[in-house]
């Protein structure tokens, strides 16, 4: 994917600011998160990867659209977890005793009803201790550790009270394509 | 036939009673046994890290945290080390003391958030203390997230609070020295004295190291793979001593990297063309042996020698168990052995010695294989182990 201009803009900022200011700096902690904010999906529309829908993905080939309590539901090929639909919640919700992530994960899942790519928000559910049902692995472009956005391993439990990791949810955002 | 098996049983009872009396006179003729002797509870003592010692962390979540250090030649656990879910650990080139990078709540699922490096050490293995952390990355666990300079003075832990940085401790004299922002990169490859470098989200090295004024100065070492169709894979392997990565994508390229201020990259190699088969590719419904599962490479570097747990698979199934342990000259670029692994494992260890052995682990057992010929060895059931480790040389 072609990186997005306010990437680089940011990044030729970064440099400048690191190169004039002290590194304890306030600004400099600014350039910093400038650059690191593409990372946290506030926006995530611009940060999927589009899926192919036309040639599917080996995960896509394979997926349905009537169970979301099974791995191979369409949703979850960029997911890491336990499912919360099997612990009390849904496709989209925490279950009882826990609560969402702020921050969250960006897949884009091909549904089979339309053939259509979404943009699905991967977030977990935090503060109850793990629900240890519907164990699922989904890792359709999912990207390393250092490429945070896409990462399914991260806690993301970020910027909720408790980092006590529950489930796994996957929210529909919008139209990939 | 029933006669003959009355007879046989006549003569057995008379041997019965004659080894009776024996007995009944020779112990006339002994001293009752001592009393047992009471006892003083105490610790084993921990003699370091030997070089056939394998130490692992639970995965999180699945099994009680801890870092749990076993013997390889007799497939026993030794001893464990209490830590937090999420830890991150890493030994000193004394092979006696422990770091362990963790985190802490007051209480327990919420509260006031503690993140420390936590210092193990001394004859039994205990608590020494604790330096406070500015904070850390919470993830499924990862090898280069924390990690020490070749000469142990320095400790790297990468942070992620959601911008990324580095924390550098001092571990001479137990404190924090600085925090090293790496805006849109992440984990770390120590080099040299002080130096690190980290990869980053646009396929790019970055490389941080001090200035003559003591201070940390970072910048890109420019692109040198595909990060969108095939990524280096977190988990790759690094000499810290030679300052060597060899940083693995998802489909089975190798890039040798020389880490330094000016770092070198040498020209990638695909482990499927060492074996003589083409290279796996990202094409949707391409199924190739790729290299996959949690810590899925390990390496020798007296050796040169790389062992990558194998499966066949499509396209992004780098987390897939592997089936085979294949055995690569990094030198010559040619594949020494394919070796089965019993069912399948997701990490991989091999001791640094000159008999090594190989470690095969799955989410229940590990395997012990000789690291020369893979014939197995012995197995033990283990928890769901997280991260793995064996003693430097």
């Amino acid at each position: 994917m072609k990186r997005l201009g306010v990437d680089n803009w940011g990044e030729r900022l970064t440099r400048r600011l690191a190169g004039r200011l002290s590194r304890r700096s306030a600004l400099a902690r600014l350039g910093a998160l400038l650059v690191a904010a593409p990372a946290f999906p506030l926006l995530p529309v611009q940060r999927a990867r589009a899926a192919d829908a036309g040639n599917g993905t080996d995960f896509s080939r394979e997926a349905q659209a009537h169970d979301d309590t099974a791995c191979n539901y369409w949703r979850y090929c960029g997911i890491d977890g336990n499912l919360c639909s099997c612990c009390g919640g849904s496709v989209h919700s925490c279950p009882p005793g826990s609560q969402p992530s702020p921050t969250s994960w960006i897949g884009s899942c091909i549904n089979p009803a339309d053939q259509r790519s979404y943009l699905i928000a991967y977030r977990d559910c935090c503060g109850a201790s793990i629900c240890n049902k519907c164990s699922c692995l989904g890792t359709d472009h999912a990207m390393p550790i250092y490429r945070p956005q896409a990462n399914n391993h991260v806690i993301w439990c970020i910027g909720a009270n408790t980092f006590e990791y529950h489930c796994s949810m996957a929210v529909l955002v919008g139209l990939a394509e | 036939m029933k006669q003959l098996v009355r007879g046989r049983g006549a003569s057995g009872i008379a041997a019965v009673l004659l080894s009776s009396v024996g007995c009944l006179a020779a112990a006339a003729g002994r001293a009752a046994p001592p009393v047992l002797q009471s006892e003083t509870a105490g610790i084993t003592p921990f003699q370091g890290l030997t070089p056939h010692d394998l130490v692992y962390s639970a995965m999180d979540a699945l099994a009680p945290p801890g870092i749990r250090i076993l013997d390889g030649d007799k497939a026993k656990l030794i001893g464990t080390v209490y830590s937090s879910q999420y830890a991150g650990f890493a030994w000193a080139p004394d092979h006696k003391t422990l770091y362990v990078s963790e985190t802490y709540w007051t209480l327990g699922n919420r509260g006031k958030r503690e993140d420390v490096l936590s210092i193990y050490g001394g004859p039994t293995l205990s608590n020494e203390g604790e330096i406070t952390l500015p904070g850390r990355l919470i993830s499924d666990p990862k090898t280069h997230a924390f990690a020490l300079s070749a000469d142990g003075h320095y400790g790297y832990d990468y942070s992620f609070q959601p911008a990324p940085s580095v924390s550098v401790i001092d571990l001479k004299q137990r404190k924090l020295l600085t925090s090293v922002e790496i805006p849109g990169c992440g984990l770390v490859f120590p080099f040299g004295e002080r130096g690190f470098a980290s990869l980053c989200a646009d396929g790019a090295l970055a490389v941080a190291d001090v200035d003559a004024g003591g201070r940390y100065v970072v910048r890109r070492a420019g692109r040198f793979f595909d990060v969108m169709n095939d990524p280096v894979m977190d988990e790759s392997v690094a000499d810290t001593r030679e300052g060597l990565a060899l940083f693995i994508t998802y489909n089975g390229w190798v890039h040798p990297v020389h880490l330094a201020d000016r770092p070198r990259f040498e020209k990638p190699w695909s482990i499927q063309q060492a074996a003589g088969l083409s290279p796996a590719t990202s094409q949707v419904g391409a199924i190739n042996w790729r290299p996959g599962g949690q810590v899925f490479a390990a390496y020798q570097p007296a050796t040169a020698r790389l062992f990558v747990l194998m499966h066949e698979g499509h396209p992004w199934s780098n987390e897939q168990a592997g089936t085979q342990i294949w055995v690569l000259d990094t030198r010559g670029h040619k594949l020494l052995h394919r070796w089965d692994v019993p069912e399948s494992a997701s990490l991989v260890a091999v001791t640094q010695d000159a008999h090594p052995l190989l470690f095969a682990l799955s989410e229940s057992w590990l395997w012990v294989l000789d690291g020369d010929s893979g014939a197995v060895l012995r197995a033990m059931q283990i928890v769901p182990p997280g991260l793995v480790q064996v003693r430097g040389e």
